[in-house]
């Protein structure tokens, strides 16, 4: 409304400026003129052409777009916002060059990035709407193809002028137009990824994949973008500060899409090549439900060292954001990346290392080892990744036990994080973890010994290695220990009836608490991933009949619009409901109100 | 196909609605988008939030489960770890590696076996016992510290706020 009271005003002051200088000139090109040496005509025609533009604009925006979510809208705002003050820095440097056509220009540029900023949200939103309609693949298309002819277009003038006249401003909107041009592929191409997504029956397994390769080629081209445009700039004029901010951001995307895709690469391998596929009686035995997706596991699912199964596909993507399990986070980029020169080290066995280094494993028998001998190895020495890449220990030499102890113990990830084993099973007899053999004593060694041990030969530096190696497992041991012993002390405690918390979280499942596992409990205040207990509202349950226990898909639309009017108002105004759906019984906030109410009473 | 995202919301929104935890009521704010929810929040008994009914957005990104949704609350809100515009900042919401306040270890933070749930949960619990090393709202952290009485009359203000009733 306000809004065509200024457009009114605005027509209306432009035709009695016009008005005016016709009727005083009465000629065509005085009359221009006219206008033009007054400063207030001037102004007006300035607002008038804004306006106008403006006009345009939101005209183009209904066409291509239609109505903007609120989170559209607010992401424009933000985005524009930015967009003008980085402008406004650029200002500085092309002083000389401004006139009205850059105004024009520039305010074009502003419009067609404003254009391009909601095109990507909508093409983003396409992964979260149901139905995608026909009006909007004509709408993305056409507008997809329309932008990139535009920025082509320009890109070309700019690069023409700029080879014409020299430098000038036009540098800069040469650069924008072609940084648009990357923009609009990458749109394009997401949209084609979507589009064909949307077609399928299926999930799509390399979806992610290709988004993920999309990202870092596009990275790739706004960054080398960026560096020649500010190196362009550095020769001409002088440091383009305005172009800074969105530097950094880029290379930032592009250094996170690169590691992101090395480090994923790397997970998928391991993945691939040393997890086992999940058996029937696994997914039989485990509640079969992936924990990514929430979907039943049928088929094409893996387990990881830790036991935890999951879809291969959804450990797929989430290896893309991080290569941990999404259970109990245990590192799947550690323990290969350790185990392998481990496994070399292994078959190259003795190595050419002096004695010094490597004693003899029979001559040492240390207390560990004897524990070792005489318990069975506890369950979670043996990671399943490691148990089928070499047969059970009970049945070889203390040699190779050796060998054994110090693989598994070598994988501290393993055993600290990967806590599965303890969260199920709390054995009564907990046996001790196997201590390595300790480094040698070096006062007992040789000059020899010693002196081998210096010097960059190759011999000299794996010694060092090794002894280092077995500084490590001594600490591996000991970190094993004392979580055993942890464990053994919490086992101990939840038989007691003070410590209820361990029981309250059963229904959590093994998930939470193995987290728990990890984490001293009792100190421990900015956890919030854990309600110590919700039996603070524990006195809202109301005994009301629940009508719609599981809806189905069709229901649940139903229910969520009795929701949504009954409950979820943003000011909670209690209405007298029918659905007793949700959390919240209907009436309960009447009831609070009343408490409180009566409360206040008592207070008075 | 429809995205993974939608369909395991669609499956938090089923279990949600079967099986709703005492005190918390959430679902998607329209029908055409299963990203943006509402939410409403019981003040846990026994702290100075008893009894308010704090309504909340949360904002699901495209590639949910893999990244944490966003809580806002759209109320006004006093507390420690909330900034003063509603946003939430617990650990369980913040993905590894982005840490804005440097204090989380990494076993707090989102993953994909997190739900709605138990973030709404968490926040319950928050409300319950603000963590005042985050300095998501370092007025209330300090009031929070050092003046636990003037806190709990602005929590008690918020309350009577949130219930229509005038204070
Ligand atoms: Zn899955
Ligand atoms: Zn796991």
């Amino acid at each position: 409304m306000r809004a065509a009271g200024v457009v009114l005003i605005s027509v209306a002051l432009t035709c009695a400026v016009v008005g005016n200088a016709y009727y005083h000139k009465k000629q065509f090109y005085p009359s221009v003129v006219y206008i033009t040496k007054s400063n207030p005509s001037m102004a007006i025609i300035y607002v008038q052409g804004l306006i106008l533009v403006l006009m345009a604009n939101t005209f183009l925006r209904k066409i291509f777009f239609g109505n903007l979510r609120a989170a559209e809208f607010e992401h424009l705002m933000e985005k524009l916002w930015y967009a003008v003050t980085e402008t406004c820095l650029a200002f500085t440097v092309f002083r000389d060059d401004f006139s009205p056509k850059f105004v024009v220009l520039f305010t074009l540029l502003l419009f067609l990035k404003s254009f391009h900023w909601l095109a990507e949200d909508r093409v983003d939103f396409m992964e979260r709407s149901p139905v995608i309609t026909w009006l909007f693949h004509i709408r993305v298309a056409s507008l997809l193809a329309l932008l990139f002819s535009i920025n082509l277009a320009m890109f070309n003038y700019a690069y023409n002028s700029t080879i014409a006249k020299g430098p000038s401003v036009q540098l800069v909107f040469g650069f924008e137009y072609a940084l648009l041009i990357t923009v609009v592929l990458n749109i394009n191409i997401k949209y084609i990824l979507h589009t064909i997504d949307l077609q399928r029956d299926s999930p799509w397994d390399n979806k992610p994949v290709y988004m993920l390769y999309t990202e870092l080629i596009i990275g790739l081209m706004k960054v080398t973008l960026y560096i020649a445009f500010v190196a362009i700039m550095v020769r001409i004029y002088t440091l383009p500060l305005f172009a800074f901010r969105p530097m950094y951001f880029t290379m930032r995307n592009f250094k996170k899409a690169f590691h992101d895709i090395v480090m994923s690469r790397r997970a998928i391998r391991n993945m691939n090549t040393l997890y086992p596929n999940a058996t029937p009686e696994e997914l039989a035995a485990a509640d079969n439900v992936c924990i990514i997706c929430r979907e039943e596991m049928v088929s094409a699912s893996k387990k990881l060292p830790c036991n935890h199964i999951f879809h291969t596909s959804c450990l797929r993507s989430w290896f893309q954001r991080q290569q941990t399990c999404p259970t109990c986070r245990l590192n799947i980029l550690r323990p290969t990346t350790t185990s392998q020169p481990s496994r070399q080290q292994q078959n190259q066995q003795p190595p050419p290392a002096p004695a010094a280094a490597n004693p003899p494993p029979q001559s040492t028998p240390t207390p560990g080892a004897a524990t070792q001998q005489a318990a069975p190895p506890p369950q979670f020495q043996i990671p399943t990744y490691w148990a089928h890449l070499t047969t059970p220990p009970t049945s070889q030499g203390l040699g190779n036990q050796q060998g054994q102890n110090s693989s598994t113990s070598q994988l501290p990830s393993g055993i600290v994080t990967g806590v599965p084993v303890f969260t199920h099973s709390f054995q009564p007899i907990i046996p001790l973890p196997p201590v390595p053999t300790p480094p040698p004593n070096l006062s007992n060694l040789t000059e020899e010994e010693l002196r081998s041990m210096e010097g960059n030969l190759r011999a000299a530096v794996e010694a060092r290695i090794e002894t280092l190696q077995r500084v490590q497992l001594l600490l591996d041991a000991a970190t094993a220990m004392m979580s055993q012993y942890q464990t053994a002390a919490r086992s101990a405690s939840i038989n007691l009836p003070k410590s209820d918390t361990l029981l309250s979280q059963d229904d959590n499942k093994s998930t939470t608490s193995s987290m728990d596992n990890n984490r001293d409990s009792s100190s421990c205040i900015s956890d919030f991933s854990m309600p110590s207990s919700t039996n603070g509202i524990a006195d809202l349950r109301t005994s009301e009949v629940n009508e719609q226990l599981t809806p189905d898909s069709s229901s649940l639309l139903y229910s969520d619009r009795i929701l949504r009017n009954n409950s979820l108002s943003s000011t909670p105004t209690p209405t007298p409901s029918t659905s007793s759906t949700g959390g919240i019984a209907p009436g309960e906030l009447e009831n609070l109100r009343q408490r409180r109410l009566v409360r206040d009473q008592s207070v008075d | 196909m429809a995205g993974s995202a939608l369909r395991r919301l669609i499956a938090e929104y089923k279990q949600l609605m079967s099986n709703p935890p005492e005190g918390i009521l959430a679902g998607p704010s329209t029908e055409e988008n299963f990203f943006e929810w509402e939410a409403l929040i019981v003040g846990p008994e026994g702290t100075c939030f008893e009894g308010g009914v704090f309504p909340a957005k949360l904002s699901f990104p495209a590639d949910y489960p893999l990244s944490p949704p966003k809580m806002q609350f759209t109320c006004e809100m006093f507390h420690p770890n909330i900034y003063t515009d509603g946003r939430v900042c617990i650990s369980i919401l913040h993905a590894p590696g982005d840490d804005p306040m440097g204090y989380e270890s990494s076993s707090e933070r989102w993953s994909p076996v997190q739900s709605v749930e138990k973030i709404l949960l968490s926040v319950v619990s928050m409300l319950a016992e603000p963590n005042d090393e985050s300095g998501a709202n370092v007025d209330a952290a300090k009031m929070w510290r050092e003046d636990r009485k003037q806190f709990e009359k602005i929590a008690d203000k918020l309350v009577r706020k949130s219930l229509g009733i005038p204070a």
